[in-house]
């Protein structure tokens, strides 16, 4: 008898806890409605070009995002640690595609008619592609590298210590950078038609809104990078391997998959990811120093998380997600825009209070937690 | 067992900390000794009459300029830059009576925490006889006192909080321009001189930006301009496309902005592509500067930001540019706007030690603390890159800002 | 097959080695390490800022000799060991010689690269060929490749039986003295001997704030409260197993309320520091059960994304134009009081050390009974496996709610007498950088061991404040320094000894130890 008036006492609390957390919802979501509706409705500020404008920005930013956040839900997925370096290994990868444009800037081309540029604009899209290759490969090669040193020796360990050993790694690469490079913020010397600011203008009630080209050109390369990597991971050998050693290690390496190759591998790749968009960043807003990868690698882990981390279509969505809320938010919601970030983690907090695994993922097994 | 060891290891870790840092004890047995000549020696002997006493320099050590400044984190570049700039002060300085000058640069994060950590350190050491710094408010606000009660003077080559003179510190003084007094000039020259009445404010946030920002709010809006938008952005970000795209609807004239040149430029550059085509970029002396050029490009033109009032391209300023360029690489301005406000602190500091230090008959060189803090106090007339003189609480650039604009890719000064 | 793979490897040590040297190049290194080097031990080894020749060349030929030390594997054998060593020397050697070539053919063309690569100055440059020129690359490649084998000969050496055997020798003798001279004591000084050396260090405690000056004085401080703060985290993280990233939040809560009750600017309310810090932690007590109470059903790392999202939430909201009349905005709070005892002032430093002393000792007391209660069974379960605990009766949300709610209740403290102590506050005091910081040191001394989150406190916290001196090289040092503790280290400097408590009972412990001197002492006898 005891027993259960016990039991149903807890029933009673939890049910209260449930209440709360209701309650908690209920006061958001009318919060978010009573806001919108003053900003459509009662004051009706902006017109449809404002928004155009902040709808752009979002999806530059949120396929930035994106790109990044797969890179930490990659490595979540099959080592269950969060890279907490992935946005230095971004920074260095955007450094990569930095000197890349700096070396064809200084080189000098004679045309036929004696006019004389240089290689970036005498070969854009070959020095584009060169710059995405060489910031891919580095960073690559940095997260390969940071897999074998820093994070190998620590497979077996309990989750916090590869974290902290993260969280060194961050701190490393940041420092070795300024350096390296020293302090001085960089400037993206972009070939003459991608230049930054131009773009295509597109009337909208009146006035010309500009999209731009680099804006363009980063959402529709990460789009493609995005597919790629979802077709390989469904398709290829490597994506199966993958996915087995994501399930379990040691039956994964029972069927003949070597474990190793297949960690190094999935660090190769969000570390190629994470330099597309280093390089993406500096294309599009063209500044480049040694912190710029630490505001925008927490972003990514907000975002893969928000989107349910260890699931790479979750970690898109929660990009997305997440550069839409940071662009549009503030102004839909009639926030100072001093206040975004505030904005954007009380929404992720919200849809984590209620999808305790993100907006696409999974409900996680105990031990995966 | 363990805690044996552990007691031990306590034990150890103390002993090591005070083997560590042989100046430590020295301040705490210092009082007795410089108090005890007094009953002694003549009563025109400096150090004795001085409230702080006296640092004596032996034969060998060097007279030690301190230096504060985040030289770690995100605002790394402006105490590497800060520090660059103090080295080639402390160079050109030379030497007195044969003691040199060194510029002991420390890193204090730029917070409160280690503005005081670096400040408890310096004081600790004897020989250190004045601080060009710190550069960042919060840092000064927690040093101060410490500074204060060892007789060491400030000068601050840019912390510009308002209260920092306010508060009738003897030590404090800093080369800036006072936020109230180039907000007021700002909103003055925006209303007057440009004759726009819709202006947006910006700023980003911290402390020297958001105080210049407020100022300029309110002085226009008494000088009956309307301000369309006071907002705030997040610093070290790369696309402020939203907040701009929102601040074009109302269509302001100019764009005020109160800040540092990263995220000036990057606002200069994406005003274009929202709408703000004809509005007038209006910095502060945070965004002015040459790196703030090579980010901006055409972008640049017609913007307007102010600037110290300064002898136009004095041969000091010269000879600093090119050995500036000769150390490091890179040119002045170009990691922080305040190389050249670092410099002529540490010249400021380094001439006031040249003015009251003299020679004991040991051979020892005595610098009374407290003279030296009236001296730095008491600077007038000083001209090196920029000219400046002190006031009684310490603001040491009172005159104003100059306003210039870009032509060409060129700064040029409007009036 | 197999020998080709052992010098594959040693091949690919030779590249990870020349690159770590042409790296530290690269940032500058030997400037640092000679200015170091000069302050440390008053050697002038600097010629303007720019190290001299002889000391240049002492770096080389110490790092040569460490790379050949490192560059066998101990259980081969001496001959392949040898082997070993020579191909990752001279694969070092050649790769550095190349490097060299580059750096020559630099001074030469009088290029001037440092707009992007910062340390390459033409006197370091010149300097780091040994000022030989051309020369110096056969010079390099010399030194590298000889010094490399001396290394690993060394290394032979050192490591081989007869050595290792005598150093077992000699550290046995060592014991054994140490136990001789222990067990010959008289009886008193054996039973009260644990209670000298308290009261030892006690009072060696209590005398030192007032002897060692002002800054020591600040260092002790600071790691003081980071342990404290350490051991609120170490409930939340080590006990219960929330994974925290927002701490620092918690911090802010205590110091905001100290600033904001307790100095006379914005608000002037002047309450005096003890009730300002009694607020400051039911502050924080209260933020963490209003953060707590929804998000009791995050787990893992979600619990940290949104741990951290508070924590940028509150740091963005304390600096906001929003609150900046009631917070003081990114300008922070100054002229904060210090606290009072029995109506006198006591805000001297070396009072703020004896004042976090004694929260220091208080902390610990509430730890210990906390973490050997009931409570701390409970929270010990849920970390292990929380659904067994929750079937066993443990109630898993109230638990984690607790920890949440004593653990910031710590982080309060912390911020009270941190924003007293520096009679500041601001925003940027309360970043992520703190959240982490508090992290890395519990993790690094030991999760759940007092000893170790001293440790932890003094090597993150402490250490890097006597480096000062090396300004920007501080961090990257730091960094390295986190991945290699855990690489060494990976249970803590200082690991707890709970597992092995909770196995063997105590008593009998102490009885089994008994035993064993009783017999060692007739086996004397005898």
């Amino acid at each position: 008898m005891k027993v259960l008036k016990k039991n149903d006492r807890r029933l009673k609390r939890s049910s209260v806890g449930k209440m709360i957390r209701n309650l908690f919802g209920v006061l958001a979501v009318l919060f978010i409605i009573w806001r919108l509706y003053l900003v459509f409705i009662v004051q009706n500020n902006y017109g449809p070009e404002t928004w155009t404008r902040l709808l752009i920005a979002g999806l530059v930013i949120g396929s930035v995002y994106a790109l990044i956040a797969i890179g930490y839900t990659l490595v979540y997925g099959i080592l269950f640690m969060i890279n907490f370096a992935h946005g230095e290994v971004m920074m260095l990868g955007s450094f990569a595609g930095f000197f890349v444009f700096e070396a064809t800037n200084a080189i000098n081309i004679t045309a036929a008619d004696g006019s004389v540029t240089s290689l970036t604009n005498a070969q854009p899209v070959l020095s584009i592609i060169l710059a995405f290759l060489v910031g891919m490969t580095f960073s690559a090669m940095v997260g390969f590298f940071l897999e074998k040193i820093a994070y190998r020796p620590l497979r077996k360990a309990p989750r916090l210590i590869p974290l902290i050993s993260a969280i060194g790694a961050s701190f490393a690469l940041q420092n070795a950078a300024l350096l390296l490079f020293s302090p001085q913020t960089r400037n993206y010397t972009n070939p003459e038609f991608l230049a930054r600011g131009a773009g295509w203008r597109i009337m909208i009630n009146e006035t010309a809104v500009i999209l731009p080209y680099t804006g363009v050109l980063t959402m529709v390369l990460s789009i493609l990078l995005m597919v790629g990597l979802l077709l390989m991971v469904k398709r290829t050998r490597l994506g199966k391997s993958m996915r087995a050693v994501a399930m379990d290690k040691d039956t994964a390496a029972l069927m003949g998959i070597d474990v190793n190759q297949t960690i190094s591998n999935t660090f190769i790749i969000s570390g190629a990811l994470a330099g597309a968009a280093g390089v993406m960043w500096g294309l599009h807003n063209g500044i480049l120093h040694y912190f710029v990868g630490f505001l925008p690698g927490i972003k990514a882990f907000t975002a893969a998380v928000l989107g349910g981390i260890g699931n790479v279509p979750g970690a898109m969505l929660g990009g997305m997600v997440l550069g839409l809320l940071e662009a549009i938010g503030p102004a839909a919601l009639d926030i100072s825009f001093q206040l975004k970030d505030v904005i954007a983690f009380v929404i992720m907090i919200v849809i984590l209070v209620f999808k305790p695994s993100g907006i696409l993922g999974e409900v996680l097994s105990e031990e995966k937690v | 067992m363990k805690v044996k060891y552990f007691v031990v290891f306590l034990l150890v870790f103390v002993l090591a900390l005070s083997a560590c840092t042989p100046e430590a004890e020295t301040p705490v047995e210092e009082p007795p000794a410089v108090e005890e000549p007094v009953a002694e020696e003549p009563a025109d002997d400096p150090c004795a009459q001085d409230a702080w006493g006296c640092a004596v320099i032996q034969p060998g050590q060097t007279i030690k300029i301190g230096m504060s400044s985040p030289m770690t984190g995100p605002y790394a570049d402006f105490g590497i830059d800060a520090q660059n700039s103090g080295l080639i002060g402390v160079a050109d300085a030379g030497d007195v009576e044969g003691f040199a000058f060194e510029l002991v640069a420390e890193d204090d994060e730029g917070g409160a925490e280690g503005g005081a950590a670096v400040a408890n350190k310096l004081v600790a050491d004897q020989t250190f006889v004045a601080l060009a710094g710190p550069l960042f408010s919060g840092a000064t606000a927690a040093a101060m006192p410490i500074y204060e009660a060892a007789g060491i003077p400030m000068m601050s080559p840019s912390a510009t909080a308002g209260f920092l003179t306010q508060e009738g510190s003897q030590v404090f003084n800093r080369l800036p321009f006072v936020d109230p007094i180039q907000g007021a000039a700002a909103a003055e020259f925006m209303f007057n001189t440009l004759g726009v009445r819709n202006i947006a404010v910006l700023h980003d946030g911290e402390d020297y930006g958001r105080g210049l920002a407020t100022i300029v709010r309110d002085e226009f809006t008494e000088l009956g301009g309307t301000v369309t938008a006071f907002e705030g952005i997040t610093p070290g970000e790369a696309d402020y496309t939203p907040i701009l795209s929102t601040i074009a609807t109302q269509s302001p004239e100019v764009v005020y902005f109160g800040g540092y040149n990263q995220e000036g430029a990057v606002i200069t550059n994406q005003m274009k592509a929202v709408g703000l085509e004809d509005a007038v970029f209006f910095g502060c002396d945070g965004t002015w500067g040459a790196d703030y050029l090579s980010q901006t490009g055409d972008n640049a033109e017609g913007s307007i930001h102010a600037n110290t009032r300064a002898p136009e391209e004095s041969e000091t300023k010269a000879a600093f540019d090119e050995a500036y360029l000769a150390a490091y690489g890179v040119g002045p301005v170009v990691l922080s706007p305040f190389s050249y406000n670092s410099y002529d602190a540490v010249t400021i500091l380094t001439n006031a030690v040249k003015a009251v230090a003299f020679l004991g008959e040991d051979g020892n060189l005595y610098i009374p603390r407290g003279a030296l803090v009236a001296e730095v106090r008491g600077t007038t007339g000083y001209v090196g890159i920029g000219s400046y003189s002190c006031d009684a609480i310490g603001e040491c650039n009172t005159e104003g800002p100059a306003f210039e604009t870009v032509v060409n890719g060129e700064w040029v000064v409007l009036d | 097959m197999n020998s080709e793979k052992y010098l594959r490897n040693s091949v690919q040590k030779g590249f990870i080695f020349s690159i770590v040297m042409i790296f530290m190049m690269m940032i500058g290194f030997h400037v640092v390490a000679a200015n170091l080097t000069s302050k440390l031990f008053g050697v002038q080894v600097l010629r303007g800022s720019i190290p001299e020749v002889v000391f240049m060349a002492y770096v080389h030929l110490f790092f040569a000799f460490i790379f050949g030390w490192g560059a066998s594997d101990k259980n081969r054998p001496s001959k392949q060991r040898v082997a070993q060593g020579l191909v990752t020397s001279v694969t070092t050697a050649a790769i550095i010689s190349l490097f060299s070539l580059l750096l020559v053919f630099l001074v030469e063309a009088q290029l001037d690269i440092r707009e992007y690569l910062t340390a390459f100055s033409a006197d370091y440059m010149r300097y780091f060929v040994l000022n030989l020129g051309r020369p110096g690359i056969i010079t390099l490649f010399g030194i590298y490749t000889v010094t490399g084998l001396v290394g690993t000969v060394t290394a032979l050496f050192v490591q081989s039986d007869r050595v290792q055997q005598a150093w077992n020798r000699a550290k046995t003798s060592v014991t054994l003295f140490w136990e001789n001279a222990n067990s010959k004591m008289p009886a008193w000084a054996q039973k009260y001997g644990k209670y000298v050396i308290y009261g030892g260090s006690i009072i060696v405690l209590l005398i030192l704030p007032v002897r060692w000056g002002s800054y020591l004085n600040f260092v002790t401080s600071v790691v003081g409260l980071y342990i404290i703060a350490g051991i609120g985290l170490n409930i939340m993280v080590g006990l219960s197993g929330q994974l925290m990233l927002g701490y620092a939040a918690f911090i802010a809560m205590g110091a905001y309320s100290m600033a904001l009750l307790n100095a006379p600017t914005p608000h002037g309310i002047m309450l005096g520091f003890w009730p300002s810090l009694l607020v400051g932690v039911v502050m924080a007590m209260i933020a963490a059960l209003i953060l707590g109470l929804p998000i009791m059903r995050l787990r893992g790392d979600y619990l940290a994304i949104v741990t951290l999202g508070f924590g940028e939430i509150i740091r963005i909201l304390l600096r906001s134009d929003l609150l900046v009349d009631f917070t003081g905005g990114p300008r922070g709070i100054h002229a904060i009081q210090g606290p009072t005892l029995f109506g006198r002032p006591f805000n001297s430093s070396s009072d703020f050390v004896y004042l976090i002393f004694f929260f220091i000792a208080l902390s610990i007391l509430i730890y210990q009974r906390l973490a050997n209660s009931r409570t701390g069974r409970a929270w010990l379960a849920i970390n292990e496996d929380s659904i067994a605990a929750q079937a066993t009766g443990v109630n898993l949300r109230g638990y984690k709610l607790l920890a949440l709610i004593i653990g910031a209740a710590f982080a309060g403290l912390v911020g009270g007498i941190a924003a007293s102590r520096n009679a500041f506050t601001g925003p940027n005091d309360h970043s992520l950088m703190v959240s982490i910081n508090v992290l890395s040191l519990l993790i690094v001394g030991g999760m759940n061991s007092i000893p170790g989150i001293f440790l932890g406190a003094f090597a993150l916290r402490g250490l890097p404040e006597i480096l000062r001196e090396v300004e920007t090289y501080r961090q990257l040092a730091f960094g390295v320094l986190l991945i290699v503790m855990m690489l060494v280290r990976p249970k803590g400097l200082w690991p707890s000894s709970r597992p092995i408590m909770e196995n063997i009972d105590k008593a009998k412990v102490k009885k089994a130890k008994e035993k064993v001197k009783k017999t060692k002492r007739k086996s004397k006898d005898g």
